[in-house]
């Protein structure tokens, strides 16, 4: 911390309540929160979904709906309290002193108008006694400070002609526009690749160490905080329950509730917490004879080809449209499988080609004793059904219109028919077992939290008794806390059940920590692969390296 | 003050407007049923009907002992009649028309939506066709080629209709489709018709529901259209709209009731439709209940 930021801080919220008029009455949003922001600083601000932390940032900027009321408390930027009530007294400091970056790149860059225009149009707005010319200058001055490479060609380009960090490079660019004194940035790298994540993060610390503005980092993961945030704001329904220096929190936190989340981020470890010579046993040469049982799923040289005219994919990935390229892999039975890989990589590709869902382009699955050409329809040729899958996101893989009940009941209804003298399964068993309430039968997916959801979308899955369940990302839209009880549900399915399951990942360490077998991704082909501790201890893998690096290293032992 | 305008305007349940429309949609209902009893004339016996009192303003007696209302058309039939029995005509031929060009529309939409591939291609290349012609030529290529009568033109309406429904709902059960819940219901082995019907259907109809009301008062208008043009609903048993249409004629000459009153009764049938059928949608969204 600078020594300024002790006796003048920058922002100063006060006891600030906000509360949100619904349809049926006002709802309190914020709590009394009080924090201050000094200059130079990044101050994380950090909860689960409900948590308020966005509707806090919105504040600071002052782009809340009109339905927020403000109870109590006041927001002052350098002493002086900009009054968000009634959106008057804040116009000269939102955009000019206090800027934003939110999540989604795409949605925050104009499709239709050159980067290089977008960036130059804040620079005008912001100083207006710019010439066209000093505005140029200004604009491909700060695209090169963000990192972008070549500006004076590429600011021409348009937005879908740059990678999902370049854009939000770019958007950190317009945030800059205007020399502000704060950027609040809310979960300004969610929705990026970990190793663009590293990069992004990178140059957010950097721009606070070189040119001193503050930065309010609104996000939900403790990796981004562990990695450049100076002091934390934890938050749980509206309210503040611990504000220290990151160091504080992260190893001596105060609060349960901190100490929960902590405990809940999945930890990677790569130190060689097996003894060597049993690695070198079991882990140099992958599928050795330890694996004696013949594998319960094997696809063979499966390649899809993108079909997307007009978008030319070839120019922009420079691998004329594979989706998967002669992908070959074995899963073996009883265990679980990672397939691990960045946005883009044909991870969720390939898991969709196995259940049947997708045809491919060529390509053999072959599960027990049978063979399917996955190059032909799944339904038709019998592979469809063979294996359920659990999706990603539990809002939308749920039939919004039919109870929990329903949706089970025809899971046991229309699933794999049961083996001769074999009692159908019962609902209300394995809903105790997956820990929801019997009377959850009667309601509909809207009226349950994204944990409980997911809980019915796993029932779904075993209740139709498959033999191979694929996981893809089943807890990448939850909250931590949840998230671990997940995995831990979906572990214990595995064995108890004895089925084998393939889980779909982008994170390591809670692959780590699941799998027996890891597949590594890349440009649709398998990069790596081997058992879980080769790949992490062992692997020489350039690519396999880079993702491990990429990891926060607070949670890398 | 700004804000609190917008949350009125804003406000989902219409509150007072609502109440009242439903109420004069259940009075036009009932109306339209009970026709038979209350009218004091049937517009359809020519035996009641006094030729020399054509065109008598509202408040005249008439012959048969009681006072023409709202006066009586160029035939001289009395317009409250021809109100109430045009009512029982238009509500049937529109209600049954678009209830059916929904059936059709949304099941035609939905496999478009679900099959793809070369049943998408036809069912949606005749939608294009059928929309690009303005729909009152396809209902008159249609009653050209049926005939006049009754059935006829509720075959017509639903011709002319069925393609707004395929449209709208196909483009949502497109974005349903490709929801993983739907991927559940594949990965289930469900027979097809059950993923149809039971999931994928309800899922895409809320906002082609909405149509259905705005299709009826559409299909009130364009019955009235093809009865203005001779085409529709026979002279001898006229539709609201027909009423309306057979005034038109006597607006310059000043005797505005026979078209007015009729006007102003198909006015609020279509406008209390719309609002109740807006309310129906509301229920009908399970996301848009509370808790």
């Amino acid at each position: 911390m600078t020594p300024e930021t002790t006796h003048a801080p920058l922002l100063r919220v006060n006891n600030l309540s906000l509360r949100y008029l619904s349809a049926s009455g006002p709802v309190t949003i914020l709590h009394d929160v009080s924090f201050e922001l000094g200059r130079g600083e990044i101050l994380g601000i950090i909860g689960e979904s409900g948590a308020g932390k966005s509707t806090l940032g919105n504040a600071i900027i002052d782009l809340l709906a009109p339905e927020f009321q403000r109870a109590t408390g006041t927001i002052e930027f350098g002493g002086k309290a900009i009054d968000a009530a009634d959106g008057k007294g804040s116009g000269g400091i939102r955009g000019r002193r206090i800027s934003a970056i939110f999540q989604d790149h795409t949605a925050s860059l104009d499709p239709l108008m050159s980067v290089g225009a977008q960036v130059e149009e804040t620079v005008l707005a912001t100083n207006s006694s710019l010439s066209k010319l000093q505005a140029r200058t200004r604009t491909l001055e700060l695209l090169a400070r963000v990192g972008i490479p070549e500006p004076h060609k590429r600011h021409r380009n348009y937005p879908h002609q740059f990678s999902g960090g370049q854009r939000q490079r770019v958007v950190i660019a317009i945030a800059l526009a205007g020399s502000p004194d704060i950027i609040v940035a809310d979960e300004p790298t969610s929705a990026l690749d970990a190793t663009v994540q590293k990069q992004v993060l990178a140059l957010l610390r950097n721009l606070v160490d070189e040119t001193n503005i503050s930065i309010v980092l609104v996000t939900h993961d403790m990796g981004v905080i562990s990695e450049i945030a100076d002091r934390v704001v934890v938050m749980r329904n509206g309210q503040i329950v611990e504000q220290d220096v990151t160091s504080t929190i992260l190893d001596a936190p105060q609060n349960e509730y901190t100490r929960g989340l902590l405990a809940a981020v999945p930890r990677l470890r790569t130190s060689r917490t097996v003894s060597e010579r049993e690695i070198s046993k079991t882990s140099t040469t992958p599928f050795a004879e330890r694996d004696r049982e013949p594998p319960i799923l094997v696809a063979k040289g499966v390649s899809k080809t993108f079909f997307a005219p007009g978008l030319q994919w070839g120019r922009l990935s420079g691998e004329a449209g594979f989706a998967l390229q002669d992908v070959n892999i074995q899963i073996p039975r009883g265990a679980i499988t990672g397939i691990v890989g960045e946005s883009g990589s044909g991870k969720t590709t390939i898991g969709r080609i196995i259940a049947g869902l997708d045809t491919a382009r060529a390509g053999w699955v072959k599960i027990g004793e049978s063979d399917f050409d996955v190059s032909r329809n799944g339904r038709r040729t019998g592979l469809l059904g063979r294996v359920q899958m659990i999706f990603q996101d539990p809002a939308v893989s749920l039939n919004p219109r039919t109870t929990v009940g329903e949706t089970l009941r025809e899971s046991i209804r229309f699933g794999v028919s049961p083996v001769s003298g074999e009692e159908p399964p019962d609902m209300g068993a394995m809903m105790d077992r997956l820990g929801l309430a019997r009377s959850l039968a009667g309601r509909h997916p809207h009226q349950l939290s994204g944990g409980q959801k997911q809980r019915v979308a796993i029932a779904r899955a075993l209740l139709a008794r498959p033999q191979i369940v694929i996981a893809d990302e089943p807890t990448s839209a939850l909250d931590v806390s949840v998230q671990a009880e997940i995995v831990q549900l979906l572990k214990e399915s595995v064995t108890e059940r004895n089925i084998s399951m393939i889980f779909i990942s982008h994170d390591l360490a809670l692959v780590q920590d699941l799998c027996s077998t890891i597949y590594i991704f890349r440009d649709g082909r398998v990069e790596d692969f081997g058992p879980s501790d080769f790949i992490f201890s062992h692997s020489q893998n350039p690519y396999t390296r880079s993702l491990i690096d990429a990891r926060p290293r607070r949670f890398t032992h | 003050m700004k804000a609190e305008i917008i949350r009125v305007l804003r406000r989902p349940p219409f509150g007072q407007a609502l109440t009242l429309s439903k109420v004069v949609l259940a009075a036009y209902v009932l109306l339209a049923l009970a026709a038979p009893a209350i009218a004091p004339q049937n517009p359809y016996d020519p035996l009641q009907i006094y030729g020399w009192e054509a065109s008598s303003p509202p408040g005249t007696v008439g012959s048969g002992g009681f006072i023409y209302l709202l006066g009586t058309d160029g035939l001289g039939r009395d317009i409250v009649s021809s109100i109430l029995y045009g009512l029982r005509i238009s509500l049937f031929v529109s209600i049954t028309s678009a209830t059916v060009a929904a059936l059709i529309g949304l099941t035609a939409g939905v496999s478009a939506a679900y099959f793809g591939k070369w049943v998408d291609v036809a069912i949606m290349r005749l939608v294009d066709l059928q929309l690009s012609l303005p729909t009152i030529l396809i209902a008159l290529i249609a009653i050209v080629t049926l005939g006049p009568g009754i059935d006829r033109i509720i075959l017509a309406l639903i011709i002319a209709q069925w393609a707004t429904y395929a449209r709208v709902v196909r483009g949502i059960a497109l974005s349903e489709t490709g929801k993983s819940y739907m991927d559940a219901a594949k990965l289930m082995r469900l027979p097809t018709s059950r993923i149809i019907f039971r999931h994928l259907l309800p899922n895409s109809i809320a906002s082609a529901v909405t149509l259905i009301p705005i299709e009826i008062g559409h299909a009130v208008a364009l019955e009235a259209t093809l009865s203005f043009l001779g085409l529709g609903v026979p002279m001898d048993k006229p539709s609201l709209g027909s009423t309306v249409a057979n005034g038109f004629q006597y607006l310059l000459t000043g005797q505005y009731w026979i078209s007015l009153f009729p006007g102003l009764a198909l006015f609020g049938l279509i406008a209390s439709i719309n609002l109740v059928g807006e309310d129906v949608r509301r229920r009908l969204d399970p996301r848009s209940r509370s808790i």
